[in-house]
């Protein structure tokens, strides 16, 4: 049995997250993550209160384990949402896309456990002064927003920088990926593209198929002239983009106004032509849709069937 | 030494910048200073002045740290 700080932190079964996937992530994939052990997260992202507030009623009925909410910190409603999960009382808040500080003080003294994404051990550092009960060190090999870092090299500089339990993010959706982790000193995982494709997932059959059709070289970053990049499925209006960001004819307005929304069309629509499908590099391993409960059981099995083993070239 | 000038040494030797570019009106855009490096910034100057600071949307250039460290020393 694998049990680490971060199932007594959280009060959870298994030290596995779902990852808060913009307009895929919500009460109904929480819930039945929760319900299979682990940890799971339902996407604020850049959604008003009313649909927050909504979705977390929806999680409670669903499930009596706890779960979490995701908020994107550059969302023009996070003033909104961050009340909303106090006034909530929701279990746990994960944080994206910037430094969370002004909001923690709210938060931990509502009895909320704060994990915020860090993609450097200064942001990692300045969190936990702050009162983090632990940080999610998210490499480059996730989907959606990145940092630079690979979590190879991200996770086991965070683990010195830090006193709190760290939970690894990016490119991990198997056994093998999560005993990498705990060899590199976290206690939890984060999963995000190996959730996107569970049953219980409502994201559009389209996106689906398409993870589970991808390789191992199918992803690409996008975003890199804004300076903020976004991993996404390779396909052409990902490559259109990619051009039209190394064109200097191309205004930043005109570049934001075609990308406006291809989250949502890719998710909600299953639209091709103009969706950006979000999604980590690990796609290329994931083959199958299975129920939460089926692929938390699964990957936690093979974890301690590895751990247990044992390194094989030791004599 | 000033406020300003600990603060171009911090960044000199944290950056790796040339500390004829900096001035006060230097934003990090202007230095190449992506918001990962901002925020080592502020542990440095906080390390450094023994002050605490908030990395917020006001501190947006060079001059923006110097008055906010002034205003707590």
């Amino acid at each position: 049995m694998i049990h680490t700080p971060i199932c007594d932190l959280l009060g959870i079964r298994y030290p596995v997250l779902q990852g808060g996937m913009a307009w895929i992530a919500d009460a109904e994939l929480a819930a039945a993550v929760s319900n299979a052990g682990g940890l799971g997260i339902i996407s604020a992202m850049n959604a008003g209160g009313d649909w927050v507030r909504e979705q977390i009623r929806k999680a409670k009925s669903l499930t009596s384990q706890p779960f979490g909410v995701n908020i994107m910190l550059a969302s023009p409603h996070v003033e909104e949402v961050a009340q909303i999960v106090v006034e909530e009382q929701v279990a746990v808040v994960t944080t994206g896309a910037g430094n969370p500080s002004k909001y923690m003080k709210a938060w931990l003294g509502a009895g909320i456990k704060v994990i915020p994404v860090v993609a450097s051990t200064g942001m990692a550092k300045l969190v936990v002064r702050n009162g983090a009960s632990a940080v999610i060190a998210e490499g480059g090999e996730s989907g959606g927003h990145v940092g630079e870092l690979s979590t190879i090299v991200l996770v086991p500089q965070v683990c010195d920088a830090v006193d709190v339990p760290v939970i690894a993010a990016g490119g991990i959706a198997d056994g093998r990926g999560i005993a990498a982790a705990f060899a590199l000193g976290a206690s939890g995982v984060q999963m995000g593209t190996a959730f996107l494709v569970a049953r219980e997932c409502n994201v559009h059959q389209n996106y689906k198929d398409k993870v589970l059709k991808a390789k191992d070289i199918d992803t690409m970053r996008t975003g890199i002239r804004s300076g903020h990049p976004v991993r996404v499925l390779k396909n052409q209006f990902a490559r259109d983009y990619a051009k039209m960001e190394f064109d200097s004819n191309v205004t930043d307005e005109a570049l934001e106004q075609y990308g406006a929304g291809s989250l949502r069309k890719a998710a909600v629509e299953g639209d091709n032509q103009q969706g950006s499908f979000m999604c980590g590099q690990i796609a290329g391993m994931i083959q199958e849709e299975r129920t939460a409960s089926e692929i938390i059981k699964s990957i936690m099995a093979q974890t301690e069937q590895i751990v247990t083993g044992g390194c094989p070239w030791v004599k | 030494m000033s406020t300003f000038e600990k603060v171009v040494e911090i960044l000199v030797e944290a950056k790796d910048l040339e500390a004829g570019n900096i001035t006060e009106t230097s934003t990090w855009d202007d230095l190449g200073l992506d918001s990962l490096d901002t925020v080592e910034l502020v542990m440095s100057v906080e390390d450094a002045f023994g002050v605490s600071l908030e990395m917020d949307e006001t501190m947006q250039t060079v001059g923006d740290v110097v008055k906010a460290i002034e205003a707590l020393k």
